[in-house]
């Protein structure tokens, strides 16, 4: 049994009505008013590597420790 | 990386519970701002990283009469400015002829607009490499709500007043040189 064309036709239209809407959000336009604006919202979106993180605490790990005062090497 | 004279034993009331928070609060500023700053990512991980390793050795020596938050900028801007000089980036720009910023026809009160907020970054990178290095760093400083004029001027040895004034024409130059064809000015 073939398929109603004019059932296709709509369906294939909703589709394509779907797909210019979401095309349509995502050229939404953004307004700033001012250079910093722009600039802290560009900020708020980058992200920082979490890499920065782990090379930092592995660094820190191989920091010298702080001498131990000398009360506490006597006492222990 | 950074090698300095350090003092282990100068960093009596530190810890890593302490500096891991003091990243969480401020490594997103100081990442961007050396993005920004040096205009790629590698460097500015590389820069981030080193920045927070020397705060952890030099706490010691933070006084305490300012915001750590500034002295942590004072630092980044440093570290940054370092590697700029050693790699002779942007020299170029850096020497730009200011008046030609102060002659560029614009309309300072014409809003910005983009279509794509993803490209964004990358515009204001092209914009700000245009900009004299000071422009630039000023204009990346004042976007953060955070820091005042006068903490500004703390951390580019300038009075508050002067830093007006430069912002007033970094804000030009950056209209000025912010991509035509993303920009719709009415």
């Amino acid at each position: 049994m073939k398929p109603d064309p004019s059932k296709l036709r709509q369906k294939q239209h909703e589709e394509l009505s779907v797909e210019l809407s979401q095309g349509n959000s995502l050229k939404k336009e953004c307004e700033f008013t001012t250079v910093e604006e722009m600039i802290r919202f560009d900020a708020a979106q980058t992200e920082v590597p979490v890499e920065i993180a782990e090379r930092l605490s592995a660094s820190i790990q191989t920091e010298p420790k702080p001498p131990r005062t000398w009360w506490r090497r006597f006492f222990g | 990386m950074d090698s300095e004279n350090t003092s282990a034993g100068a960093r009596p009331h530190w810890d890593s519970d302490a500096f891991g928070g003091l990243y969480e609060q401020h490594s997103r500023c100081i990442y961007y701002l050396a993005l920004r700053l040096l205009g790629n990512p590698t460097q500015a991980e590389d820069a981030t990283h080193d920045v927070f390793l020397k705060a952890f050795r030099k706490i010691g020596q933070f006084r305490g009469d300012s915001d750590i938050r500034t002295w942590l900028y004072r630092i980044a801007i440093n570290h940054c400015q370092n590697m700029l000089t050693a790699w002779h980036r942007r020299n170029i720009v850096s020497n730009a002829d200011e008046s030609l910023w102060e002659t560029t026809p614009h309309r300072s009160d014409s809003p910005f607009r983009i279509l794509e907020t993803k490209e964004l970054g990358e515009r204001i990178q092209t914009t700000l490499d245009k900009l004299p290095e000071e422009y630039r760093l000023l204009l990346l400083l004042v976007a953060n709500e955070k820091l005042t004029y006068e903490e500004i001027g703390e951390v580019t040895h300038q009075t508050a007043d002067a830093i007006r004034g430069k912002l007033h024409r970094a804000r030009k130059a950056f209209a000025a040189a912010f991509p035509k064809s993303t920009t719709t000015q009415s």
